[in-house]
């Protein structure tokens, strides 16, 4: 029997030097055994390569950035829903997550299927709770200082040792090993991403990365644990392997029992000399690697989906330790009709 | 399971740590020092083995093996 047809939306199709994390999972639900995806691309700039990869992504839609309030991309998404179909949305970006949870429910009601986190686990991994959530799932945590206005960073930046990671309260991390950079680091990404600005311990060791879905029940729906081999400038993967760190591994399943999460994750931790797990941070989303654990034969995309459409979800028992991640780069060639009717319509 | 006991290595002396993603490459001697720790034989065995195998004497045998194990100490393998 034919698998029935579904149409899935992917946001982050900004296949990019920091690429979003779109491409993998459209590429992953194009791959997916049993299901017939088509798959929308949610850009938010025409240029999102992702608009212009057709083997992966049928249709592109250009939307109205989440910052707006949420009630334009809500309509967007109708929009779309009522003129090409859409059963499934998975926002991939950070900055989108709140809006899609706030209407999660709304878009539900009209037929549009997600699987998130709830607002209170989206809050619980914030950067801010984290020393809090590792304390409870029995892991380490670097020494954090929260630090809501700029007279505060002095005296954190004495208790704490230099150097130190400087992040902001969304996105980036940077380390400083002198007092002015710390300074600087924190101007420039309070300015960025506002208050608060996380300054914290810098620990050493092996960085170790999960992915996976919770299935907001305790369990999960497919785990893989990598490290980064090569990064690039901008602490990006290029290459890396899978690997079975059986502490990682437990404390990735006490984390889904104790917060029952919904939806996909990347726990991101380093291994000390002394085997201590230090927790550094959960996205609570897909990273742009996810294409990886869909290699190694958990199609964690079409795992969300199905769990997502109500089906059952047959869960692999396991993955190989081992398996290489190369990332490369390639370019494509086409004329520029997609670029117009994006340009001019919004939706190619 | 010990670091040891999961490591896998192949016949061309690749070592890797599943745990950790950390490989290395050793030469014959280190391949058959490092089967004989990960079958847990006894240290006098594998003096033994490579007295016989690689003719040279159990002073120099049991120093190559003192120096391989501090090498995998300092890999975190031991």
């Amino acid at each position: 029997m034919a698998a029935a047809k579904l149409t899935v939306a992917v946001s982050g199709i900004n296949a990019v030097d920091n690429p979003g994390p779109g491409a993998g999972v459209a590429r992953s639900l194009k791959e997916a055994e049993g299901l017939d995806i088509e798959v929308l691309g949610l850009a938010y700039d025409a240029m999102e390569p992702g608009i212009y990869m057709d083997w992966i992504i049928d249709r592109s839609f250009i939307m109205p950035y989440p910052s707006g309030g949420g009630e334009a991309l809500v309509e967007r998404l109708l929009y779309i829903k009522q003129n090409f179909g859409l059963d499934v949305v998975i926002p991939n970006l950070d900055s989108e997550l709140p809006v899609y949870i706030k209407y999660a429910r709304d878009l539900e009601k009209a037929g549009i299927k997600s699987f998130l986190p709830t607002r209170k686990q989206f809050q619980l991994r914030g950067k801010d709770n984290l020393p809090d959530l590792a304390k409870a799932i029995e892991v380490d945590v670097p020494e954090t200082r929260v630090v809501s206005s700029p007279d505060r960073l002095i005296p954190c930046l004495e208790e704490l040792q230099l150097p130190v990671m400087v992040k902001g309260t969304f996105y980036k991390a940077k380390r400083a090993y002198t007092r002015q950079e710390a300074i600087a680091h924190f101007q420039e990404l309070a300015n960025e991403w506002g208050y608060p600005v996380i300054i914290q311990e810098v620990v050493t060791g092996e960085e170790l990365n999960v992915v996976g879905v919770g299935d907001g029940e305790g369990g999960h729906l497919g785990l893989v644990g990598i490290k980064k081999s090569w990064i690039t400038s901008q602490g990006k993967i290029w290459t890396g392997m899978t690997v079975r760190h059986d502490g990682m591994l437990k404390a990735t399943q006490d984390l889904m029992t104790h917060t029952q999460w919904r939806g996909p994750f990347e726990l991101e931790c380093i291994i000390g000399s002394k085997g201590q797990i230090y927790l550094i941070e959960i996205n609570p989303r897909f990273p742009a690697w996810s294409y990886f654990s869909t290699g190694v034969g958990h199609n964690l995309a079409a795992n969300l989906v199905r769990k997502a459409m109500g089906d059952p979800v047959d869960i692999a028992a396991d993955y190989e330790a081992g398996k290489l991640f190369v990332r490369y780069t390639y370019e494509l060639v086409t004329d520029l009709t997609v670029f117009q009717k994006i340009v001019t319509r919004g939706e190619s | 399971m010990s670091k040891l006991s999961s490591l896998a290595l192949n016949d061309e002396g690749f070592a890797f740590d599943p745990s950790t993603g950390d490989s290395f490459v050793v030469n014959e001697t280190g391949q058959f020092i490092l089967k004989g720790l990960t079958a847990e034989v006894p240290a006098a065995e594998i003096i033994n083995g490579l007295v016989e195998t690689y003719d040279i004497g159990p002073e120099e045998a049991e120093r190559d093996l003192g120096d391989f194990c501090e090498r995998l100490r300092s890999y975190g393998v031991i």
